[in-house]
């Protein structure tokens, strides 16, 4: 009993006696203003915000011109035999003379060529764009993929990354409302 | 000086006084669970990250020693999980063995240590948790049932339990022998 009692009070001992190498809080403190000089500090949530606000507008405004542009295409890509028929239409209007419907037909018929053009272009087999190279970043990516690092690979993983930023802010939201409902307490106790 | 000035002088983070402060015994804490200077030194420098990243909300901290301590404890499980304790345990082990006495008596000496810390890991979370809190001897009953959320007398009950089964354990295993 007095043995194991001994070496329960040596070990502990040893852990209370540990001490760090000489210069550690000037280690820490160069290290820190390092990491914070290198990595300056993390976005704040509104400017993502805004960010992706910029993005959605943007993306809508394309969509909203290509609409635009699609119903123009509609318009004019009408069958080469429809010409004739809304030859005929602008014909029956009264206030449209021939002459004037003979300019839009071949208006018209010449949209129809340009538009014949760019279908055939569209329908043609596709031959992907030569390879870029990597970008710096991307071999800095490689290499940290091909190091297998666990912890660097966890990094990389956005959803283990949004884990562990929920949980450290769980915790920490968790530890304030602590702190604040003892402190209230002890004010309640001191009144 | 490494000053992190914010948007209002009440934001300020002093962050060399907090590391004057705090850095040995957050050291210690580290060291309790990784047996390795070098890893908690590691930790110690995490620790500090997370203050950085937290400065804006500092004044919501109330108990800043218990905040860190905490942070420590869990970084540095954290990493337990990705070393290789057993080694750090080992020459942890072989550091307490006294250098005076042959070879043979300080290689069975580092044994029983080594034996104190095996069965120290396998103690229930909150027991061991207690116990090598406890060790350190620099945070009172009330700070260490803050950092384990737990009562005071709760945590004065873990660590007489702690102490209990840690002996019992080692005895059995004396007795095995």
């Amino acid at each position: 009993m007095k043995n194991s009692e001994e070496a329960i009070g040596k070990v502990l001992a040893g852990l209370r006696d540990a001490e760090a190498q000489a210069g550690m809080e000037r280690r820490i403190l160069e290290a820190i203003e390092e990491r914070t000089s290198t990595h300056p500090s993390a976005t704040p949530r509104w400017a993502w915000s805004l960010a992706f606000a910029g993005v959605v507008v943007v993306c809508l405004l394309m969509a909203i011109n290509r609409h635009g542009q699609t119903t123009t295409q509609a318009q004019h890509t009408v069958a080469p035999e429809s010409a004739g028929t809304q030859v005929a239409t602008l014909l029956r209007n009264e206030s449209i003379t021939p002459a004037r419907a003979a300019t839009h037909l071949q208006r018209v018929r010449q949209t129809n060529g340009a538009d014949a053009v760019l279908l055939q272009e569209m329908r043609a087999p596709s031959h992907p764009a030569p390879e870029a190279p990597l970008t710096a970043e991307e071999k800095l990516l490689l290499r940290v993929v091909h190091t297998g690092d666990p912890q660097l690979m966890a990094m990389l993983d956005p959803d283990e990354q949004a884990r562990k930023d929920e949980a450290i802010e769980a915790e920490f939201q968790k530890f304030a409302e602590q702190s604040g409902k003892d402190d209230h307490e002890s004010d309640q106790i001191t009144e | 000086m490494v000053l992190f000035a914010t948007e209002s002088a009440r934001e300020e983070v002093d962050l060399a006084t907090l590391v004057e402060t705090y850095s040995r015994l957050l050291f210690r804490v580290a060291h309790s669970v990784l047996r390795s200077r070098a890893e908690a030194e590691d930790v110690v420098q995490d620790v500090f990250v997370r203050v950085i990243e937290r400065r804006r909300s500092l004044r919501e901290i109330r108990e800043m020693q218990v905040w860190l301590v905490r942070i420590a404890w869990n970084l540095a499980l954290d990493r337990r999980r990705r070393v290789r304790p057993v080694q750090m345990d080992d020459s942890f082990a072989e550091s307490l063995a006294a250098s005076s006495v042959p070879a043979d008596e300080r290689l069975c000496e580092a044994q029983r240590m080594s034996a104190v810390l095996r069965e120290m890991e396998r103690l229930p979370k909150a027991e061991r948790q207690v116990l090598l809190l406890a060790a350190i001897e620099e945070l009172g009953t009330a700070e260490m049932a803050q950092v384990v959320g737990r009562s005071e007398s709760a945590v004065r009950a873990l660590l007489f339990r702690a102490r209990t089964r840690l002996r019992e354990r080692l005895e059995a295993r004396g007795g095995e022998r």
